[in-house]
């Protein structure tokens, strides 16, 4: 890359040729190439008028709903086949891509899925949610009906429980998106739960609450009453506009912090009772098996967690020259809490350092943290750690595994390392025994 | 004074400063629910706890005089709001159709193993394999040594694949899960996958007795042949032989208690991390059992068959003509749109057909003609001088078309 805009720098640089090599390149060279000092010629960007610059732009009416830049139409979710039954994409996960995340927001369209008989298409209309069981009064809503609640917008993360799970026994993805990408952040509105049932009047006897879906999977899971009075949300807003479609339009029941699996879409009704429902989503899945040959059922919380989002492999460090200055970033989270802090390791875990948290920290939330690097051109076994305001500590994958084994498919938050060749270029590999 | 006002205002005027300089860690520390002490203590995220040992192991903040971490909330009451309406008898009926281990809410009903055999068959073996043995990328239902250990445990379930060529556990109906009535309530609520709920609850019994028979399932002692009849009754009667594999117990009264308990030992329970800081050793044991310090494993075979493919050029996407909008309305919502688009410019509007039938009496030529050469208030190609003498024409037939 480098060497072939060396050989180009002699000669001058044609506006066609500069832009063909630009589109034909990755996004992030061509950040690195776009940067007026590594080119000696004038830059055509600047020497040139340009077609923006030169004619009339769209008119405020050409996107009743706006859509991203052209240019950007390759930040989009992925799957795989691993993420999927045979390849049929209804009961499968897609990506956030995690490499072009700004702030703490994911955009709605960007927003990973999880799908267990595809997307449905819920006529808002023809939605009610009902709630009964252990209250004093039963009753069905609409959606016009849930609105009038007196509503909360909460920023959390939501997150996958099967993130990451495609690593247990080694890394298998040169990705960030495939990496950590189960998971997205948004500001959700909707109603807090307890306010309904304050309303309702909740029998004491309540211990469980079933969240049932309306889609054609009819997803269920079993929540302790503990946390339905805490935090739990009943969202219809996301980012300001109504849930996508594929966040459960028109509402989704939010957990914050917990398996996503529990954050139930396409909600249709809550039932309280005395006992545990046994969901079919509670045993034959989201259990984790342990090396112990038993499982750990009813694990809701996400532990702490973190990745570095720059560099990645999709974001690799080839353009730098040494004793240039560097961020080093990423998310880190915690279903536990508040994040308090992150520390990074260049030597694979041996030796760390202190990382910046910035923006906003909040609980069960996305919260960025910040390293200024001095890049010295050597390899580097690249690792976050992170910890919580609950006292947790994200784990080595050692640390993991010793206590769960390595069949568990949910839950895993072992430390992640990313591997910086002498030439810049980042891999994903496992620190492990 | 002024000068501190003017401060104040500032502060006052991003929420999400104010928030983090006035209330983080300090919202409970005064009545008005805003603190005034910006002493060392109050960090940013940091927050007023209630409980340390939430259900889930986590942390539970405190609520208090409107303020709720970095949120504040409304604190006036919500009681008496009465949305909604009551819930029918009937209604609740038509949708509470879940079951409960113990067998409530299971309906009537009734199907023996050869008629479920006939069914899965029909409906089930193209996604889960004949006899439910799997293989074709979806759930196997069937299958796997449901032996137990000494302590009760299903031994398949143990393996792990930390070396290669260790074999993975096994979770079928038969080795993993724990209650016969989830099969019930999965196969009538989500099955067969592409049509959900379109079996009777007979055929739902029929197909639920041959998974179990297929899984070598025994009720009360009995072995399930193809006569064999299930019930709510017969399946509430089910011990499946992993019912115990499953920690905590959620179970009775103290269910939600046991819950607590094990997810507040959790560097125990599920794993946890130690923050060393320098020197870190991090030596466990392999898949023999012997203690080895770690070492870097890279990617041995990278799954790399994603969709779409990876791919970051800042680029325009490859243009798709899907031969809605033609070529003479392209050009012409670029170059012409902005003054024939509307009847105030003084252009002929396109749609305008009065307009249109008047100007196309020179004959197309002519005003093909114009249009290049200019005319009235046009400049020469309407001012795009990059469009050639051909895209005029086209432009000029599409405008008329489009306003006949």
């Amino acid at each position: 890359m480098d060497k072939t805009l060396k050989t180009k720098e002699s000669t001058s640089v044609s506006r066609r040729d500069f832009f063909k090599k630009t589109a034909s390149i990755s996004a992030v060279a061509a950040a690195g190439l776009l940067a007026p000092a590594t080119l000696n010629a004038d830059d055509p960007a600047i020497m040139h008028h340009t077609k923006w610059g030169t004619t009339l732009g769209d008119g405020c009416n050409y996107h009743p709903y706006g859509i991203p830049s052209k240019y950007e139409h390759n930040i989009v979710r992925r799957t795989s086949a691993l993420m999927s039954s045979a390849g049929d994409m209804h009961a499968a996960i897609s990506m956030t891509p995690l490499y072009a995340q700004k702030g703490i927001i994911t955009p709605n369209g960007l927003h990973f899925t999880r799908t267990h008989n595809g997307v449905a298409h819920v006529d808002p209309n023809e939605w009610r949610l009902m709630i009964h069981g252990l209250v004093e009064k039963p009753i069905v809503l609409t959606l016009e009906q849930l609105k009038r609640y007196p509503s909360e917008s909460v920023i959390h993360f939501v997150e996958c429980p099967s993130n990451g799970a495609a690593e247990w026994k080694g890394p298998q993805f040169n990705s960030v998106q495939f990496v950590r990408g189960m998971m997205s952040c948004a500001q959700w509105t909707g109603v807090r739960l307890k306010t309904i049932l304050d309303d309702l009047g909740l029998k004491p006897e309540a211990k469980w609450m079933l969240a049932e879906g309306g889609d054609g999977s009819e997803m269920s899971r079993t929540l302790p009453i503990e946390k339905v009075l805490d935090d739990v949300i009943i969202a219809y807003g996301q980012n300001g506009e109504a849930l996508r479609d594929e966040q459960g339009y028109p509402v989704r029941l939010l957990a914050p912090g917990w398996e996503a699996n529990l954050s139930v879409k396409w909600l249709k009704r809550l039932e309280f009772g005395d006992k545990p429902w046994y969901a079919k989503e509670e045993t034959s899945k989201y259990t984790a098996l342990t090396a112990s040959g038993r499982a750990i059922q009813h694990f809701y919380a996400l532990e702490t967690n973190s990745i570095i989002t720059s560099p990645c492999p999709e974001i690799p460090w080839t353009y730098l020259k040494k004793g240039e200055m560097i961020e080093i970033q990423g998310l880190a989270w915690s279903g536990y809490g508040t994040v308090r802090g992150v520390d990074i390791s260049f030597d694979g875990g041996k030796n760390w350092v202190e990382a910046s948290l910035k923006g906003l920290i909040l609980p069960k939330c996305w919260t960025r943290f910040s390293y200024m690097y001095k890049y010295e051109g050597k390899p580097l076994l690249l690792q976050s750690r992170s910890y919580d305001d609950s006292g947790d500590v994200q784990p080595t994958v050692n640390q993991e595994k010793t206590v769960v084994g390595v069949e568990g498919v949910y839950h895993r938050n072992a430390i992640h390392t990313w591997e910086v060749t002498a030439k810049g270029e980042v891999n994903n590999v496992q620190v492990r025994s | 004074m002024f000068k501190l006002d003017r401060k104040s205002i500032l502060i006052g005027t991003s929420a999400f400063a104010a928030s983090v300089v006035l209330l983080s860690g300090c919202g409970d520390s005064t009545s008005t629910g805003v603190a005034s002490n910006t002493s060392k203590s109050c960090e940013i995220g940091v927050y007023k706890i209630i409980d340390k040992h939430a259900i889930d192991g986590g942390v539970i903040y405190a609520r208090q005089n409107g303020v709720y971490t970095d949120y504040r909330y409304n604190q006036q009451s919500m009681k008496g709001l009465n949305y909604g309406r009551p819930a029918t008898a009937n209604e609740i009926k038509a949708w509470n159709v879940d079951a409960l281990p113990d067998g409530t809410g299971l309906p009537k009903g009734q199907g023996s193993v050869e008629e479920g055999d006939e069914l899965f068959e029909a409906q089930c073996a193209s996604c889960h394999g004949d006899f439910g043995g799997g293989g074709k990328g979806y759930p196997q239902l069937t299958g796997g040594n449901q032996d137990k250990d000494e302590n009760g445990i299903v031994k398949v379930l143990k393996n792990q694949r930390l070396l290669p060529g260790m074999a993975a556990p096994k979770r079928t109906v038969g080795t993993y899960w724990p209650k016969a009535t989830t099969l019930f309530t999965y196969i009538r609520d989500a099955m067969p996958y592409a049509h959900p709920k379109s079996l009777t609850d007979d055929q739902v019994y029929a197909i639920t007795a041959y998974i179990l028979s297929q899984n070598e399932i025994k009720i009360d002692g009995v072995e399930m042949d193809d006569e064999y009849v299930l019930n709510a009754k017969k399946l509430t009667q089910v011990v499946l032989p992993n019912n115990n594999g499953f920690y905590p117990d959620i179970d009775g009264a103290k269910g939600p208690a046991n819950v607590k308990a094990f997810f507040a030992d959790r560097a125990k329970n599920i794993g946890m991390g130690t923050r060393c800081m320098h020197d870190c050793k991090d030596i466990s044991k392999d898949g023999h059992g012997k203690m080895v310090a770690p070492s870097v494993f890279k990617i041995k075979y990278e799954m790399s068959d994603v969709v779409p493919p990876y791919a970051y050029a800042r680029d325009l996407p490859p243009e798709v003509d899907t031969g809605l909008v033609s070529k003479g309305e392209k050009m012409y919502n670029t170059s012409c749109k902005l003054c024939h688009g509307t009847d105030t410019m003084g252009a002929p509007m396109v749609g305008d057909k009065e307009a249109w039938a008047s100007v196309m009496q020179k004959g197309l030529h002519e005003v093909v003609h114009n249009a290049i050469a200019g005319t009235g208030g046009m400049p020469p190609k309407g001012g795009n001088a990059d469009l050639s003498d051909a895209d005029i024409k086209t432009i000029v037939e599409f405008m008329a078309n489009s306003s006949k």
